[in-house]
């Protein structure tokens, strides 16, 4: 293999990984710039979703084996359910400062946490992939089939979520209520169903995520504090409360990752990421894009 | 009238210290000691956060890094080299106070949430050095056959007689912790919470307090950790993880975050309701989040909080609490008729 096709390579499994945690990210920023509530339970929220999904595909439902792409749509839809019930149990959060709302989110984040070991177990297991195992390889570029899923579907998530908010009449009263909550509600804009319908989509992300990523990595309950903190740093590293932002800093977290997992040493794969963060924030305090400010209530 | 509600504090305090002084022996068992000696230690990192959080509101989620430069800096030492325990101490403090001073630059250009993260980062990055260097820590397998210590002769073998080291440290961390808050150091910090702005413009250094702040939170969790390995006699990376930075965090909200006595509260209330859930497990966890929920939405400052609400709202003022800064003069209702 030549150097080039090994820094592919890597660059590729970053994007892979990235894309998880970009997804991620969005949760934590659409909920961040419509409510003003940093959800450090949304770590949590994506592991619940990922259980909703992978619990029919395993056949854990009263023995139901369900085939991949319906498992992969009710556990999207269960947790964006989920997610809907949760913004109602949030909303008195988004009032209060921070360090109330972080410890506040962290309660729920707990309480989500042991729910899942108490119902599911605290081993978790493996997933096998509904796709065959053996690499696809273009280019000297060697890919997992379900690594090309994780990347395509996010991508396409990616793109469906922008559309939705620039073209449909929800997602235009969502970015209304977003950026100012008086004026959106005096225009007769309901913004606790927009914030509780923006819960929701954050929910299913995760879920999505979640369910795409369960049979490259290993699903258990404590995933969610792992890839919890990796897509908020994605969602901080990318300017808090972006779109764009999110999707940037997850892909460039992932790859950072990546990188100097191959490249400079195995061990301190996470340990280099947060420290080139933390170089960036100090660089640019408001992320790469630029955060977004949040009107809050 | 205020002889009486004086003297009932002497008396409370009196029994109180009585109490704490024969713990040890009239504990059912050396377990209960254990866990008693386990939530000094935990109200010790709780001062700290509290001076750095409460007093100076700087977010800091790196305690757990703190503590674990204090634990492995005694480790080292006494395996090693047999350096006794107060060598150890101040150079523990040190270098802990010293990562605290570390941590708290960042802060000084980053804040809210991104702060919040960039702690976080910081002391995962520490974790995982302590994981990987296994030339220097021994890695994931951790540090075992820390001596417990021996002073002036006595060997304070056993939790019996380490909850008095303990006891000590936890009453001076105490006393040092109030005397900071009544200095002009702690007014300083108080300033700089409540309007960083002003502050500013009153003159103060706002960095340098900032950077202070966050080593005096240092030094306490390096006593802790100097006092828990030789405590455990053992240590291993994922004592140090995020999850107990949190902990310390949860019991300081709950006990009255901006206050000291909320400090000691929370400190011996969590980990001791903890213990007594401990056989139901994961619900415990489940009730634990909740816990945090309540405290969070219905009483946001803690206990010590709730306290001096009820003390407002209904006039009673229980033996321990501050007498009110001024005796007003009683307003006479008005008369309607």
């Amino acid at each position: 293999m030549t150097s080039l096709s090994i820094f592919l390579q890597t660059l590729v499994g970053g994007i892979g990984i990235g894309s998880l945690y970009a997804l991620v990210a969005l949760g934590y920023s659409m909920i961040y710039r419509s409510m003003g509530l940093v959800n450090f339970a949304h770590g949590s929220i994506y592991m619940i979703g990922t259980y909703f999904g992978i619990i029919w595909y395993r056949g854990m439902v009263m023995g139901l084996q369900v085939p991949y792409p319906i498992a992969f749509v009710i556990g999207i839809l269960l947790n964006a359910l989920l997610g809907l019930f949760l913004e109602r149990l949030f909303r008195p959060l988004a009032h209060l400062d921070l360090m109330l709302m972080l410890l506040g989110t962290i309660g729920l984040g707990y309480v989500l946490d042991n729910l899942a070991v108490i119902i599911w177990g605290a081993e978790g297991f493996a997933v096998k992939s509904p796709l065959p195992n053996e690499p696809i390889v273009i280019g000297g570029v060697a890919l997992l089939p379900q690594m090309l899923l994780l990347i395509v579907v996010s991508a396409l998530l990616m793109i469906g979520l922008n559309v939705f908010l620039a073209r449909s009449k929800m997602g235009k009263a969502m970015r209304a209520a977003a950026q100012d909550r008086e004026t959106a509600s005096a225009m007769g804009i309901p913004v606790n169903t927009t914030n509780a319908l923006v819960f929701a989509i954050g929910a299913g992300l995760a879920a999505a995520a979640g369910i795409l990523a369960a049979p490259i990595v290993y699903v258990n309950p404590a995933m969610s504090a792992a890839v919890g903190l990796k897509g908020f740093a994605a969602f901080i590293l990318g300017g808090a409360g972006s779109i764009p932002g999110a999707i940037v800093g997850g892909l460039v977290f992932g790859v950072l990752e990546a990188l100097s997992a191959g490249f400079v040493s195995s061990q301190y794969t996470k340990g280099i990421a947060f420290v080139v963060m933390i170089l960036v924030l100090m660089i640019k305090p408001a992320g790469i894009v630029g955060e977004v400010t949040v009107d809050k209530v | 009238m205020k002889n009486r509600s004086r003297m009932l504090k002497w008396i409370l305090l009196a029994v109180g210290a009585l109490v704490l002084l024969a713990y040890p022996l009239i504990a059912p068992n050396r377990y209960t000691v254990h866990i008693v000696n386990m939530a000094g230690i935990w109200i010790l990192m709780s001062l700290g956060l509290n001076l750095a959080m409460g007093y100076c509101g700087q977010i800091n989620l790196a305690l757990g890094a703190f503590w674990g430069v204090g634990a492995y800096t005694a480790a080292l030492l006494s395996t090693r080299f047999g350096v006794p325990i107060w060598i150890n101490l101040p150079l523990g403090m040190a270098l802990a106070g010293l990562t605290g001073a570390l941590i708290a630059l960042p802060m000084l250009k980053v804040r809210s949430h991104y702060l919040a993260l960039v702690t976080i980062g910081l002391a995962e990055t520490i974790n995982i050095i302590m994981v990987n260097e296994t030339w220097l820590t021994e890695g994931p397998l951790g540090i075992s056959g820390i001596p417990m210590p021996n002073l002036f002769g006595i060997a304070f073998d056993g939790a019996e007689r380490f909850f008095y080291i303990i006891l000590f440290f936890v009453v001076l961390g105490f006393l040092v912790a109030r005397q900071i808050v009544n200095h002009r150091i702690g007014r300083a910090f108080i300033a700089i919470r409540d309007d960083e702005t002003a502050a500013r413009a009153m003159g103060v250094n706002v960095a340098f307090y900032q950077v202070l702040a966050n080593a005096i939170a240092g030094v306490y969790c390096g006593v802790a950790g100097v006092l828990y390995a030789h405590m455990s006699t053992y240590i291993s990376p994922d004592i140090f993880e995020f999850k107990n930075a949190l902990f310390v965090l949860t019991m300081t909200m709950v006990g009255g975050m901006g206050s000291l006595a909320g400090s000691i509260v929370g400190g011996l209330a969590l980990p001791l309701t903890q213990e007594w859930l401990r056989a139901i497990k994961h619900w415990q966890l489940v009730g634990f989040g909740l816990a945090i929920i309540i405290v969070v939405l219905f009483m946001p400052g803690g206990v010590v909080g709730l306290t001096q609400k009820i003390e407002q709202a209904g006039g009673i003022r229980l033996p321990w609490m501050r007498k009110p800064a001024e005796d007003k003069p009683q307003m006479e209702e008005p008369n309607v008729a």
